[in-house]
Formats: C-alpha cells, sequence, structure tokens
C-alpha cells in the first residue's frame, strides 16, 4: 500500500493541489465580483449540474466517442496509406501533397452542407467531418518518417541489393513508427473537436445526440453552467483519447524500435 | 510613368468609392447629437424594417440621437452583450429576453413590433400535411436549444420524427419531399418558391407558443439612469414601425443595399407578410408594439413547462410598457 502511494503520490499530488487551487480562485473571483452567471458560473453550480445531468452528459459524452474514435481510426489508416504512396516517388509527393494541405485549410463550416448533402445526416457524416479535421498531422507525420531516413543507412540496404519493398518494410516502416505516434497524439485530440464540430451540423437532436448538441441546447438557454460541464466533457474525453493513444504508442515503440527515447 | 499613373488612377477612384461608401456628411448643427448602438439578432432583414426606417427617414435624428445600427447573424450574443452593457440596445425575441433574466441578465423589452412570432414549420404540399400535430414520419431540421422546438416537444407527438439541427440550408429540403424544416414564415417560404418547390407553411403560433419578436431591449440601469434617451428611442423606433407597413420602399433599397443578400423581391414579399405578424386582427397602427402582461405571463408559464425558467420568475419585470403608452398614436 505504502509502496503504491509513494509511487504514485508525487504524480498525483500536485495537479489536484493546482487544480483545488484554482476552483477555489474561481469561485472568489466569481463571489466578490459578483458575476452574473451568465457570464461565469459557480464552480458548485458546474459540479450540481454535473449530478443533475449525469445520465445525460455520460451518454452524449459515450456518443462523442464513438463518432470520434471512429473518425481517428479511419485517419489513422487513410493517413498512414497516403504517406506510404507519398513516400513512394517524389513526383506523386509533388503532385498530391498541396491537396492534402487543402485538407488543413478548408473551412469546415463551408462544407459542412455538402457533407450532409452527400451522407445524409447522423453518424457516418459525423465521421468524414472528424476524418477531414484528424487525418492531416497523420499524413505528413508519416511521410516525413517515411521520407527522412539517414542516407548512410539507405545506402547500406542499397549496397546489399535490398528490393524497394524490403526496403519500406525492414527500414522506412520502422523508422516511421515514432513519426505516426506523434500524428495520432495530435490527431486524436483534432478528433474529438471534428466530432463535435461535426454534430453541429449533421447530428440528431433527438436521439443519439452527441456533446456537440449539449453546446447548443446550453448556449440557447444561456446555460453556461451545463455549457461548463459539456466542456469539462468534451475535455475529459480529448485526455482519454490522448492518454490511451499514448499508451499505445508506448508499446508499438517498443516492439517496433531498438530505441525508445523518441517516446 | 506608367505604373505611376495607375498607381495615381488606383489611389484616386480608392478615394471616391470610399467617399461613396461613407454615410452622408452630418448636417451642420449645433446640436450635439447623442451616439446610441442598436444590434441586430440576424443579418438585416424585413423583421428589421422598422428600425432601418427610423434611421432612413431621419427620426432618429430628429430625437436627437445618431444611432449605428449593427447587424448581426448565426450566434450573435445579444442579450449577453445588453445585459454586460456592451451596446445599449439591442433586438431580440420574447422567450430570450425571460430565458436571459432567468440566467442574471438585466435585460428589459420596451417594444414588440411583432406581435405574432414569425417562426414556422415549413413541408411540401405534396406530403399532405396541414397541421403540427401531423408532422410524422420524416426528418424536421430545427435549430438545437431553442425554446419553441421543446415546447412543440411537448404538444405533438412527432412520431418517427428525426430531428436534425438546421444549419441554414434549404438544399435538403429543395431535394426531399419527406423533408421538413424551421423558418421565418417570410424568409425561408419565398426563398423555396423562388427555387421551384411548394412548400406549405405551419405557424408554431397554432399551438400557442408565440412570443413577441424583433423586441426592442436594453439594460434595466438605462431605464432608470436615462428614461429620457429610452423614450427617445421607442418613440423613433415606433414611427419607424408605422412607417415601415405603410411605406417600405425606400427603406428596403436601404437594407438590400447593408445586405445584398436580401434582394428587392424578397424584401418585398417579406414586409408583405409581416404586415398581419405587427398588425393582427385589425388592430390599428396606433396600437403597435404595445405588450401585455397576459403574453408574457403565458411565455413564462410555456417556458416554465419546459423546464428553462425557474418558478418563481416574475415575467412582470421582463417588459417596460410606459415608453410606449407614453406616446399618442399617430
Amino acid at each position: 500500500m505504502k509502496h503504491w502511494f509513494q509511487q504514485i503520490g508525487p504524480i498525483m499530488i500536485p495537479p489536484v493541489i493546482f487544480f483545488a487551487v484554482v476552483l477555489l480562485a474561481w469561485h472568489l473571483v466569481v463571489d466578490i465580483n459578483e458575476i452574473e452567471s451568465f457570464l461565469v458560473p459557480l464552480p458548485g453550480e458546474v459540479w450540481q449540474v454535473v449530478q443533475e445531468k449525469s445520465v445525460e452528459l455520460s451518454r452524449a459524452t459515450w456518443n462523442t466517442a464513438l463518432a470520434a474514435v471512429s473518425g481517428f481510426m479511419l485517419s489513422v489508416v487513410i493517413g498512414t496509406f497516403t504517406a506510404f504512396v507519398f513516400s513512394q516517388s517524389i513526383l506523386v509527393r509533388r503532385s498530391l501533397y498541396p491537396y492534402a494541405i487543402f485538407l488543413q485549410t478548408v473551412p469546415i463550416v463551408a462544407i459542412a452542407p455538402l457533407v450532409i448533402n452527400w451522407f445524409g445526416n447522423g453518424f457516418q457524416s459525423i465521421v468524414v467531418v472528424t476524418v477531414v479535421i484528424s487525418l492531416f498531422p497523420v499524413i505528413t507525420s508519416v511521410t516525413v518518417g517515411l521520407t527522412s531516413v539517414d542516407r548512410g543507412l539507405r545506402d547500406l540496404f542499397e549496397m546489399n541489393r535490398a528490393s524497394r519493398w524490403q526496403t519500406l518494410l525492414k527500414l522506412r516502416m520502422p523508422h516511421a513508427v515514432p513519426y505516426l505516434v506523434t500524428g495520432a497524439r495530435t490527431s486524436s485530440g483534432l478528433a474529438v473537436v471534428g466530432a463535435i464540430v461535426g454534430e453541429f451540423f449533421a447530428g440528431y437532436a433527438s436521439d443519439h445526440y452527441g456533446l456537440g448538441y449539449l453546446v447548443l441546447q446550453s448556449s440557447g438557454q444561456l446555460r453556461t453552467d451545463l455549457l461548463f460541464a459539456t466542456i469539462i466533457s468534451s475535455a475529459l474525453l480529448g485526455v482519454m483519447m490522448f492518454a490511451l493513444v499514448t499508451w499505445v504508442g508506448y508499446q508499438l515503440l517498443a516492439r517496433w524500435t531498438y530505441a525508445q527515447e523518441q517516446a | 510613368m506608367v505604373p505611376l499613373k495607375y498607381l495615381l488612377s488606383i489611389l484616386l477612384l480608392t478615394v471616391g468609392l470610399v467617399g461613396c461608401g461613407s454615410a452622408p456628411e452630418p448636417s451642420p448643427s449645433s446640436r450635439e447629437l447623442t451616439k446610441v448602438t442598436l444590434a441586430l439578432n440576424w443579418f438585416p432583414e424585413a423583421e428589421h424594417g422598422g428600425y432601418y426606417a427610423a434611421l432612413v427617414n431621419g427620426y432618429f435624428k430628429e430625437e436627437g440621437l445618431d444611432v449605428e445600427i449593427q447587424p448581426g447573424g448565426p450566434g450573435v450574443p445579444i442579450i449577453q452583450n445588453v445585459a454586460t452593457k456592451r451596446v445599449m440596445f439591442g433586438v431580440a425575441n420574447a422567450d430570450q429576453v425571460l430565458v436571459g433574466r432567468n440566467e442574471q441578465a438585466d435585460v428589459v423589452a420596451l417594444l414588440a413590433p411583432l406581435q405574432m412570432s414569425p417562426r414556422c414549420i415549413m413541408v411540401h404540399k405534396g406530403s399532405g400535411i396541414r397541421r403540427l400535430e401531423d408532422l410524422k414520419d420524416m426528418t424536421l431540421a430545427a435549430g438545437s436549444g431553442k425554446a419553441y422546438l421543446e415546447y412543440l416537444k411537448t404538444q405533438v407527438t412527432l412520431e418517427n420524427v428525426k430531428l436534425v439541427p438546421y444549419a441554414g440550408s434549404s438544399a435538403l429540403f429543395l431535394k426531399d419531399e419527406n423533408f421538413a424544416q424551421q423558418g421565418y414564415v417570410f424568409s425561408e417560404p419565398f426563398v423555396a418558391r423562388r427555387e421551384g418547390a411548394d412548400p406549405h407553411v405551419l405557424m408554431v403560433s397554432e399551438i400557442g407558443f408565440n412570443p413577441y419578436t424583433s423586441l426592442l431591449v436594453t439594460h434595466g440601469d438605462t431605464i432608470s439612469a436615462q428614461e429620457e434617451l429610452v423614450a427617445k428611442v421607442v418613440r423613433a423606433s415606433r414611427r419607424g414601425w408605422q412607417d415601415y407597413l405603410a411605406n417600405p420602399r425606400t427603406v428596403n433599397a436601404y437594407i438590400h443595399e447593408v445586405n445584398p443578400e436580401m434582394d428587392m423581391e424578397s424584401l418585398r414579399f417579406g414586409v408583405e407578410a409581416i404586415q398581419p405578424l405587427c398588425l393582427p386582427e385589425n388592430m390599428p397602427p396606433n396600437e403597435l408594439g404595445v405588450m401585455s402582461l397576459e403574453r408574457w405571463q403565458a411565455l413564462s408559464n410555456q417556458l416554465k413547462e419546459i423546464d428553462w425558467l425557474d418558478a418563481q420568475l416574475d415575467p412582470a419585470t421582463a417588459f417596460e410598457s410606459r415608453f410606449i403608452e407614453a406616446v399618442p398614436g399617430s
């Protein structure tokens, strides 16, 4: 027991203390300045609404999580595949890369109505929006990973007459794994944002609603306490996805690469 | 040499254009005009016509006011901006005023140009649906977080109706016979008809949910501290509305200028459709904009029914009628 606490304690105690200080400061600032509840709620009010609406909040978080995870996994698969294609020839890369950047810069608000027109309302459209938002970091990171292999190692493979396929499998891919993990971590956070934005436009308002719907619902009612609770839920979801991806990344790195120091 | 000439002409042209675009020179008068801001809840449309009429016809100026009308758009926080005094006056709907007061936003309604709510659900005529009660087996696009929708849910069964968010485009409505969407009666149905659809309009006010619309609102403190100013703004706005309903042409031209999205034809249709909402059932023009406690009470009860208001909220605090009553009808 003591051993367990000694390990976890130093990691857990500082953020917990920081959290308590922030809560206290928040409460005092709102209370002393008599800030109206439509601007900033008291932490206690947020906690109360979390308890009152725990069922709605957890159900909405679950629905958003489903869309975010699906979109994220698709992004990793599509992004990695695209990067493989990019890594095969500089000509391909030069021809297609500008269009990958297009993904990053396209204003999602502008294309959301199109996405709904093409895919209809509901889960599939939310996932499409999520992929559009979270795909780019995977493409860039993995492309860099596949193409930035050390010159000496490449010469070594060439000297031994390794085929293009062997070079990809034995040299480029292991080298790209840390980059994939980095890209995926960025992408996991964006996937939550993507799912919520997707729900703004394409989600269902009746049943199966997600956090995006709760955001609109609470701002329509000027319920800042519920809005805060929703934001906290989505932040927790983002942190959980990030932690999960990081953990999976560690496992991958341990297996695929010789050194773990990149993690 | 040539580039310089070009540069000069561009410069001159720019200066010229800027000159054209700016407001007409204020007439040299010894009287100082009081600067006032009025923030709209949407892009300038027929539902704001009366306020623009007061500006264009100089009614604000006659009261010694220099009013700047700020166009709004989706999600513009009117109640919050008025409650924090970032803007002095705003345009909002009655349900938003009550919901705001419930969250300690001291916003008070002064004038209710649209007595009847223009809120409607638009269906295809071919669907055979003629009443809100008949809405079933279809997709309904409606804004999330809107009070009317929550109230509608308590009043009709909406059997097998898929509710989806309304993103502001009628494209899905146009291509799907089995699709319904929200709208304002003077706007979306007009657009749908122009695009070749044959819409049928179901008014939400028919189920009794009928908040005053395009209300002139201000902060409670402004009413007590600057009573004179508030009276002036209400008086000029009311004149503007009375004039707009009778004589909308020049005002529509101005609205078209500040919001080119609205063409003259849409605006002409809009003002025609707005007329019976402002002056329903032979209401004489000199009563334009009046508010009654019964109406506020009824709306407050409906919002309490859907749990949007606390039980102790008093709707009598949400509006101030004395500035309207002080004006003899013109």
